[in-house]
């Protein structure tokens, strides 16, 4: 079995989560082939062999063209399997290299079940799914951080050029915009507390705040936080927000959505205030406080002061 | 002009889930519905767009389910849509993403959209590929993951959402098919006079088996709760549990501190 | 000699056509005006307020007479009582000297003002106006005295001095008659006007025709500013001589609270609320007239007191101010503003204080109503994640449904099945606080416990149980308030319940009231009265413990229903101290979260429970009781908040008596 490793690049560099797709490929049991669309400064410093389609104006995606890449990639090595990071580049490609190949797309792979099973998160990370394929070819894509990073870093793939057909033109890419100047490097603190929905209103972030501030860290907030306006977006912990590594990371209010997840599994010791004893949280933390969070984050920053 | 919605009915997240008797997907049973976040922006949108055209543009909500995903269609048409389509299909859980695309593919093939707005995925199953495989089986463009949506002269400028914040703006002519991610707009909250107009409005009711040609490509074979990190659970009254928490923090943090300085 | 008086004596006979048409000529003033108002009421749209007219007469008679609500302000409310009442007297005995002079006595030769009664009839109309001047004296020195904090335009002041005018050119053209005929020639009838006498007794000495001057001079005066204050009433805050007791008599007959169900499915109805002033009632916009701005319902509205841009005094002038500037088409929100309309918490402390019976809280509903209905209008972004809540989940706070009965799993009460309520004596409604608040489900449980202690059954709907929808229905969307009422009646139609008991003040409104118009009928009592009961009848032995509280009227128990003396009674029996703070029961501070600000984040202005906590906090007591889920989250918040959680605590009278089960 072969297993076509699409590899994501951006601003010119490539991601780690392709080690993570090799790890998934590896479990696979299959014989790992990597693909890079872009361009050669981005090739993953991983050893194994590399399909490269270079194309001009890499940071310019192209959906089209990169369909055909990875079409002409699983042509050229015969791969059973394609895998993608869950990113929106993974999430954007994926749908049309299965409709191209005909093949059963699996999204957001979380674990291998026994026996080999996809398995898939869904119902907002409550719940999960083994997804079981109907057809020979199947292109997946990994949820980041759900897989270690596998593969042997630090070496240099054997490159062979492929080229990919010229898609019809449809999709005009016009320019990035940079995040919003980023005030704070979430990636560096070593205590995050994190606000999520579970806090109500914007009023209620500052008693989140003053826990955070009590224990020395940075305050941080969940998707639906940023979304409200409650907090601002450079606080975003998550799958399109930051992605973090503390050794304490204090979770007030947050369910646990996956993409919230993807960012803090990085996490060393994890602790969730919830009033759903039920919450996906529950599921990443050390320790799931069963509390209303106005009645217990108070206290604690009151007592951390004393 | 002529806009297709594609609305989901998905259960409140804060719902138990259950497995069903053949373990593949939850229960029905105790379960309150409500549109999919995702493809309430994507309503939202369509109406924008037709209220800046001068209210030309035809907007149609479809929806694929049993009789209960009406309530979701009126719901849209509420907000605005002109009319709806309910494929009608008892179990639409067995579906796979593909054949729900098929579907979709082919009223769209009949009807001729010039635009095709849905959400970037679903809040139960999540797949994220319905929007993407309509444009790929009607042979046309698909932006995904939009949280801006210009429209002028034909095309479409939408910003994809990327990761960290960074985004992209691209441009697209129509038809096209766009998904939407939350925060693209702010859903309105329909008004009762409109509510009351929605309820005739026309509803069609189509057999899916009429749309459904397509054989699926893949199955679930199993539906479950996640097994839980065997992590601690802490409950009781609040000065105890502040009691626990604030010797365990205390390490935790106290640690940190001296490695900062 | 037979005691009486010369009528027109000085200025004689003559003097009757022109004073008939100086008088004639003021009523046509005073009706022309009067008529103008009205046409401006007759903007509203229709409203049915003038049947059954008989007991609505009589209501209206005793308002006026008896002064009950003007008087719950001690001074000022006596001052005006006294004020009308001997303004009364004087103008029967003005009637009476005009039906002698110009009727019996012309016609049938019949004179009464004589003897005895003329003596008595002097000395009262002497005293009535001896007490209207001491009255006006008393309304001009408190308006002056309190500048600032009570708002007097010029016109509060020409009003009083003006009748100060009237009353003292009375006395003074009494003076001079009598200085020049009774104290020369009948000096002991002048001690039937003893006012009269005295002021005459300086003059007693002046030259007859000095005096008789004077008198004509002042006797026209007295004349023409009686008759201009009767011409100036349409025009004038006197104008609510008139229109008050019109609108007492056109007042709300319903139970308090009552509002219209409105009809969403009715053909070619495409208007809900009030956006125009052609959308409010007549009554609203005789309201606006009928203010007499005494500020009353402003001084005691609790958005108001805690900055927050409503005044109730002034929304009901606003709305006449713009009916009168801008007709039935005239736009309400944009004069009233949506943050003072969502200000309100329906507590109906403005309403219930107001002595002419102005009906603030029904405007500030039918102005609700518009902005939720045609506008989809929500006070917050939270407000409408709440009622999205509530239309999916059945509860504001976006629990699942299914979960709504786990509270009662727990402690094995049963769900009733439908049909099945015959098995239990009581179906209790938790309300959604109860079913999934932690806090508030400590209320529910010692609810349980104090039935179980009285040998009660009780059962619940479990997750067939809904918002009862009546913070939606006070924000004004109907819509989502029938939906949850309808889902409501179905399950408890189907299950037949002999009794419904709450023990959330606004479920009671809600099942106990409210649905009635959607077809529930069904016996409904919040737990405090029921509880009550089963101690005075004997079911339930309480071991009474002594406890020192307060006791926080919940507005929609108090105001609402006229229920004050069970809870206390309650508190009693189990051994409880009720120490009043300095505003209770029909004058209680509402806690803020009434009229759906439940639901609401309080941004504008100090919050309202805070000023509420206070109020506990001065009385001393350890504890303050009350009988309502909302109430008990804001106390507690405000407690918190103000840093007396060591020192206070907040509790359901359910709690204080489940701790008190023995006997």
């Amino acid at each position: 079995m072969k297993a076509l490793v699409v590899c994501e690049a951006r601003g010119g560099k490539a991601l780690d989560t392709t080690f993570e797709l090799l790890e998934v490929a590896s479990r696979l049991g299959a014989e790992p082939v990597m693909l890079l669309v872009g361009e050669a400064s981005a090739i993953p410093a991983a050893a194994g062999r590399l399909l490269l389609a270079e194309v001009e104006r890499a940071d310019a995606y192209d959906p089209g063209l990169h369909r055909n890449a990875v079409v002409e990639a699983v042509r050229r090595v015969e791969a059973d399997v394609v895998l993608l990071p869950h990113s929106s580049y993974g999430w954007d490609l994926a749908p049309r290299v299965a409709a191209a190949l005909r093949a059963a797309q699996v999204s957001e792979l979380v674990a291998l079940a026994e026996g080999g099973g996809l398995e898939v998160a869904c119902c907002n990370g409550k719940m999960r799914r083994v997804v079981q394929p109907a057809t020979a070819k199947v292109v997946v894509t990994v949820q980041p951080g759900a897989f270690p990073a596998g593969g042997a870093r630090g070496g240099a793939p054997s490159i062979e050029g492929i080229q990919a057909a010229p898609a019809a033109p449809g999709i005009e890419h016009l320019g990035h915009e940079a995040p919003s100047a980023r005030e704070v490097d979430l990636g560096r603190a070593s205590v995050i507390v994190s606000a999520g929905r579970g806090v109500g209103k914007k009023e209620n972030v500052g008693v989140v705040e003053a826990l955070a501030r009590a224990l020395g860290g940075e305050l941080a907030a969940s998707r639906p936080v940023v979304d409200s306006g409650w907090v601002g977006a450079d606080r975003q912990v998550g799958s399109t927000g930051q992605t973090v590594a503390p050794k304490l990371y204090v979770a007030c209010g947050i369910s646990g959505a996956v993409q919230h997840l993807a960012g803090m599994k990085g996490a060393e010791y994890v602790v969730a205030i919830n009033k759903d004893r039920d919450a996906p949280i529950g599921e990443v933390a050390d320790v799931l406080v069963v509390a209303d969070l106005l009645q217990l984050v108070p206290a604690l920053t009151a007592r951390l002061r004393q | 002009m002529k806009i297709l919605v594609c609305v989901k009915q998905v259960p409140d997240m804060s719902s138990r889930f259950a497995p069903d008797g053949a373990g593949t997907w939850f229960a029905e049973a105790d379960l309150a519905h409500r549109i999919n976040e995702y493809d309430e922006c994507a309503i939202e949108q369509a109406i924008q767009l037709k209220e800046q055209l001068g209210g030309a543009p035809e907007v149609t909500a479809l929806s694929i389910g049993p009789a209960r995903v009406g309530e979701a269609l009126r719901k849209a048409l509420a907000m605005g849509c002109d009319r709806a389509v309910q494929v009608d299909e008892p179990q639409p859980s067995r579906l796979d993403p593909w054949q729900v695309a098929s579907i979709v593919a082919a009223h769209a093939c009949a009807v001729g959209y010039d635009l095709v707005l849905t959400g970037m995925q679903s809040q139960d199953r999540g797949s994220g590929q319905v929007g993407v495989l309509v444009a790929e089986q009607l042979g046309i463009q698909a932006v995904t993951t939009a949280v801006s949506f210009e429209h002028a002269d034909g095309a479409v400028t939408v910003r994809r959402e990327l990761e960290g914040g960074a985004r992209a703006r691209v441009r697209v002519r129509l038809p096209a098919v766009v998904t939407c991610q939350l925060g693209l707009n702010v859903p309105r909250y329909p008004t009762l006079p409109n509510i009351m107009k929605a309820k005739k409005k026309p509803l069609d009711v189509v057999p899916a088996a009429s749309l459904l040609s397509a054989e699926p490509l893949a199955r679930t074979a199993r539906f479950f709760a996640p097994s839980r990190r065997t992590g601690q659970v802490m409950e009781g009254p609040v000065d105890q549990l502040v009691d626990r928490l604030v010797a365990l923090l205390g390490e935790k943090a106290g640690a940190k501190r001296q490695e900062r300085t | 000699m037979d005691a009486t008086r010369e009528i027109y004596w000085n200025v004689g006979r003559g003097v009757i056509a022109p004073m008939y048409a100086v008088a004639l000529a003021a009523a046509a003033v005073f009706a022309w005006g009067l008529r103008q108002r009205l046409r401006v009421w007759r903007l509203g749209a229709p409203e049915a307020r003038l049947q059954p007219w008989g007991a609505r007469l009589a209501g209206a008679a005793r308002a006026v007479l008896g002064q009950g609500t003007v008087l719950r302000a001690l001074l000022p409310g006596s001052a005006h009582a006294l004020l009308l009442w001997s303004f009364l007297l004087l103008f029967a005995g003005t009637l009476l000297v005009m039906a002698q002079a110009d009727l019996t006595a012309p016609l049938l030769g019949v004179t009464f003002l004589r003897g005895g009664f003329y003596r008595a009839y002097s000395l009262a109309l002497d005293v009535a106006g001896l007490v209207a001047v001491g009255a006006v004296a008393v309304l001009l020195a408190r308006r002056l005295a309190l500048r600032g904090r009570l708002e007097t335009r010029a016109a509060d002041l020409a009003v009083l001095a003006a009748l100060l005018a009237i009353l003292l050119t009375g006395f003074a053209t009494e003076a001079v008659r009598i200085a020049a005929t009774e104290l020369r020639d009948a000096p002991d009838l002048a001690r039937a006007s003893p006012v009269g006498r005295l002021l005459a007794l300086p003059l007693a000495g002046w030259d007859g025709g000095a005096l008789r001057a004077l008198h004509r001079a002042l006797w026209w005066g007295h004349l023409l500013l009686a008759a201009a204050a009767l011409a100036a009433i349409p025009f004038t805050k006197l104008r609510h001589v008139v229109v008050t007791p019109a609108g007492l008599f056109a007042g709300d007959r319903r139970p308090r609270g009552a509002l219209a169900t409105l009809d969403l499915e009715a053909e070619g109805v495409e208007r809900f609320g009030a956006a125009t002033v052609g959308d409010l009632s007549w009554k609203d916009l005789l309201d606006a007239d009928a203010c007499t701005g005494c500020q009353r319902c402003q001084d005691r509205c609790p958005a108001h007191a805690s900055g927050k841009p409503l005044s109730p005094m002034r929304l009901v002038r606003q709305v006449g101010e713009a009916a009168r500037a801008g007709g039935a088409g005239a736009a309400l929100v944009a004069e009233i503003g949506a943050d003072a309309i969502w200000s309100c918490t329906t507590c109906y402390a403005c309403q219930d204080g107001c002595p002419a019976g102005v009906e603030h809280v029904g405007k500030v509903l039918a102005l609700r109503r518009n902005l939720a209905l045609m506008e989809g209008a929500f006070p917050g972004e939270e407000v409408r994640t709440a009622a999205d809540h509530v239309e999916v989940n059945g509860n504001p706070f976006g629990f699942d449904h299914a979960a709504r009965g786990d509270w009662a799993k727990e402690l094995g009460v049963p769900v009733v099945a439908p049909g099945e309520a015959a098995g239990v004596e009581v179906l209790y409604f938790a309300g959604c606080q109860a079913s999934f608040d932690r806090r508030a489900r400590e209320v529910a449980k010692s609810f349980v416990r104090i039935c179980r202690a009285a040998g009660v059954s009780v059962g619940v709907l479990g997750k067939e149980e809904r918002c009862c929808g009546e913070p939606l229905r006070k924000l004004g969307n109907e819509y989502l308030y029938q939906q949850a009422a309808r889902a409501n009646i179905e399950a408890i139609r189907a299950r037949a319940p002999r009794r419904i008991v709450t023990t959330c003040p606004h479920c009671l409104q809600s099942l106990g009231f409210d649905y009635r118009d959607l077809g529930l009928e069904v016996e409904v009592e919040h737990h405090s009265t029921f509880v009550e009961r089963l101690v005075a009848e004997g079911r339930l032995k309480l071991a009474p413990g002594a406890l020192e509280v307060t006791y926080h009227d919940p507005c929609q128990l108090g105001r609402y229903r006229g229920v004050y003396d069970a809870p206390r009674r309650l508190l009693g029996a189990a051994g409880a101290t009720v120490v009043e703070m300095a505003r209770s029961r029909r004058d209680a501070a509402c806690c803020g979260a009434g009229g759906g600000r439940m639901l609401a984040e309080e941004r504008l202005g100090t919050r309202i429970n805070a000023a509420r906590v206070e109020m506990a906090r001065e009385t001393g007591a350890p504890v303050i009781a009350a009988a309502c889920p909302f109430c008990l989250s804001m106390l507690e918040d405000g407690i918190k908040a103000a840093g007396e959680g060591e020192r206070m605590v907040a509790r359901d009278v359910a709690e204080i008596v489940a701790e008190r089960l023995g006997g």
